[in-house]
């Protein structure tokens, strides 16, 4: 039965601390948990907010750059062609058909055009019926005839005409100019061909980061100028022409592959359409080095919201951490102080109790008493009575005397017990407290075959102390003493008291032969409910309660100790005045 | 309940252990004492009331009055009367308690005779004194 319940209240216990772990661990738990959906939730939500501003902030930034950038090309282009044909034009309303058939006239006229740049490679004038009819240029083109071709069916209806790139009698890549003169009586054509270096480099020359490059294209995707990379001058776009609108905008191609069918990165092109000539004038870069900045900036954004993230977990971690710690030794706490109160109010119960017990046992030992001295005063009295019978009457009834003294003894010691509840300071005699508990425990050590040697320094002053918790913490340790001696036919228990090296104070040192202590063990020895007796013997209390009876005495305990051969304790209370226990709970008396 | 054997010290035992006051008046009768005996605090009283006793030997837990209650009336009744406090109780603050309501002395159960009886001479003879030096 017994075994049983012991079983179960052990296992109880076990599951009961389990639990308590597991409560400790559920609010680990919530507190990580509420911490990251109150800190990090908010941080991913703004994190994600700017991110995604940012992004398409800074993308529309570059979109307009690109844009911008699109269309100041085209006007400088616009602007170069204007200007061209307006010189042109100038020449052919200012100068009759007559005065430029003259060679010499027509070369002093291109001279004038070229004068401050090179402009045009050549010039001619062709008459109505297409033929070249005067001509300044490094190719030999008099009266070549262009009345089949197509600008010159254009520039007799348009009046202007300027051509794509083409490569003509002279094969190599050039465009012309050509603008119509209508008098009354005649119609004839100033065409120049337009020096294409100048023309390209305004084009080809504008460096936009390392994959960038800007070109021109005809209606049929052909290139009008060299593209860095893209292809050559004259060779066809490596992408369909549909994908523009007839509006300047912005094109993202992807998945495209070049001529050797490998794929090409995925790219942006900006785009603007020239009136006249219809030529599309692009610009385009990779588009990962386009948005480089941008890049970089969202993956520090997000870098930084990640490195946040870990530190709230971290600090999260360690704050909840420290925390329940905090939480466990406060609990801890109080379970020590409850257990401290039971333990005081037990030890009220048992006083009160003893107090009762030791009345109740006095009365009869006072009847006792005089029943024992009626029979001596009746034997003294008898005359019949021999010698040796009065003798042996008398011895036994010394003998009951003596040893109803042990008993009123008995009871005045469960007295003063029942007394220790109450704290009062008052001065205290350490030698005469040490003499009543050596005497209380005397009999006990004698059963387990332990001797005490008493060496109490004589004249000790006295001093400001509770007399009976004073007592109670000799109780304890001398108990303990005696408890270690478990196993051991017999030992000596030493106990001193003298004046402390500087006089500050008295120590009682308690030192005895028992099994002793471990090292490990010794750190623990004054923790509450810590014991090595086993199951049922010990609380685990008593030095606990002794330790805190001490130091609110203001005196503390040192220990020393060794395995198999013993331990020492040494307990020192200091000289205090009433001052000193001004803040503690006791009553000084007096 | 009470009984006037011999001259001498006049005491009256009081003490609701009957076997106590029993033997105990035996024990001081022999030794020379006129002992009464009451078993509660009101036959104290009373019996104060209607004798003369030189001391009163005081037992304080009883049923009924208490040992400090009767003390108190008896002193204030009979004031030359010396009154001895037995406590069974073994400490001493309820023996100084009575000192302060005017007992002469206390003693602890259980008590031997001639620790009794030299406590009752101490008394009895400062009852004298009292006595000289109220009528001188």
């Amino acid at each position: 039965m017994n075994s049983n319940g012991d079983i179960k209240s052990g296992s109880y216990r076990k599951s009961a601390g389990a639990t308590k772990k597991e409560t400790y661990a559920e609010l680990y738990r919530r507190f990580i948990l509420l911490t990251l959906i109150c800190s990090v939730f908010p941080l991913i939500l703004v994190g994600w907010g700017i991110y995604t501003y940012y992004s398409e902030f800074a993308t529309a930034r570059m979109v307009d750059y690109f844009q911008n950038l699109t269309e100041y090309h085209r006007k400088i282009v616009e602007l170069f062609l204007k200007e061209r044909t307006a010189d042109l034009q100038l020449t052919a309303f200012t100068h009759s058909l007559e005065h430029l058939r003259d060679t010499s006239n027509l070369n002093r006229v291109f001279n004038t055009l070229n004068r401050e740049e090179v402009f045009f490679t050549d010039i001619g004038v062709i008459n109505d019926r297409g033929r070249h009819v005067s001509y300044v240029g490094p190719y030999d083109l008099m009266d070549k005839d262009y009345s089949e071709t197509f600008w010159f069916k254009r520039v007799m209806e348009r009046g202007v005409y300027i051509s794509d790139m083409f490569m003509g009698y002279r094969s190599v890549p050039h465009f012309i100019i050509a603008v119509l003169r209508s008098d009354e009586n005649q119609k004839w054509i100033l065409r120049a061909t337009v020096y294409t270096d100048y023309m390209r480099s305004l084009v080809e020359d504008v460096k936009i980061g390392e994959t960038g490059e800007v070109y021109l294209l005809n209606r049929e995707g052909v290139f009008q100028t060299a593209p860095r990379y893209s292809g050559k001058i004259m060779g066809s776009a490596p992408f369909r022409m549909d994908v523009f609108t007839e509006e300047s905008g912005i094109h993202i191609l992807e998945g495209e592959k070049d001529d050797l069918d490998r794929p090409l990165p995925k790219q942006i092109i900006a785009y603007a359409w020239l009136k006249k000539p219809r030529w599309l004038l692009g610009v385009k870069q990779d588009y990962d080095e386009a948005f480089r900045a941008v890049n970089h900036a969202n993956h520090a954004i997000l870098i930084f919201l990640h490195v946040s993230i870990l530190a709230i977990l971290v600090v999260a971690i360690l704050t909840t951490r420290h925390m329940i710690k905090v939480i466990q030794k406060r609990d801890e706490e109080e379970e020590r102080l409850s257990m401290q109160l039971l333990q005081a109010s037990k030890l009220a119960s048992i006083g009160e109790l003893a107090a009762g017990v030791a009345h109740e046992i006095n009365n009869p030992l006072s009847v006792i008493l005089t029943e024992n001295q009626v029979i001596r005063d009746l034997g003294e009295e008898a005359t019949s009575l021999d010698g040796d019978f009065k003798g042996q009457l008398f011895e036994s009834l010394s003998q009951i005397e003596a040893q109803v003294q042990r008993c009123s003894h008995i009871t005045q010691n469960l007295l003063r017990f029942s007394r220790r509840s109450k704290s009062k300071i008052e001065m205290v005699d350490i030698n005469k407290c040490c003499e009543e508990v050596i005497e209380l425990l005397e009999k006990r050590a004698q059963t387990s075959g332990i001797q005490f040697i008493v060496d109490l320094e004589n004249d000790l002053p006295r001093l400001l102390s509770d007399p009976f918790q004073l007592e109670q913490v000799l109780i304890n340790f001398i108990s303990n003493s005696i408890d270690a001696h478990e196993g051991k036919p017999y030992g000596t228990i030493r106990i001193n008291s003298r004046l402390n090296s500087r006089k500050q104070g008295i120590e009682i040192n308690i030192s005895d032969t028992g099994s002793g202590i471990s090292q490990e063990n010794l750190k623990r020895i004054f923790d509450p409910f810590f014991t090595t007796k086993p199951v049922g013997k010990g609380t685990g209390l008593g030095l606990s309660i002794s330790y805190t009876i001490v130091k609110s005495l203001g005196g503390n305990i040192m220990v020393r100790s060794e395995m198999g051969k013993g331990t020492e304790f040494t307990i020192f209370l200091p000289f205090r005045t009433a001052k000193d226990f001004e803040d503690s709970p006791y009553d000084v008396a007096g | 309940m009470m009984s006037l054997d011999e001259p001498g010290i006049r005491i009256l035992l009081v003490d609701d252990e009957e076997a106590f006051t029993r033997n105990m008046s035996k024990l001081l009768v022999r030794r020379g004492f006129r002992v009464s005996t009451a078993d509660s605090g009101e036959a104290a009283v009373s019996a104060v009331e209607e004798n003369e006793f030189d001391v009163v030997v005081l037992d304080l837990k009883m049923p009924g009055m208490g040992g400090i209650e009767a003390l108190k009336i008896i002193k204030r009744k009979k004031p030359m009367v010396e009154v001895i406090i037995l406590t069974g109780h073994g400490s001493v603050e309820t023996g100084i308690e009575g000192m302060h309501h005017g007992a002469f002395d206390y003693a602890m159960k259980p008590i031997r005779i001639e620790e009794l009886q030299e406590k009752i001479a101490e008394a009895y003879q400062r009852k004298k004194i009292r006595l000289q030096s109220t009528q001188g």
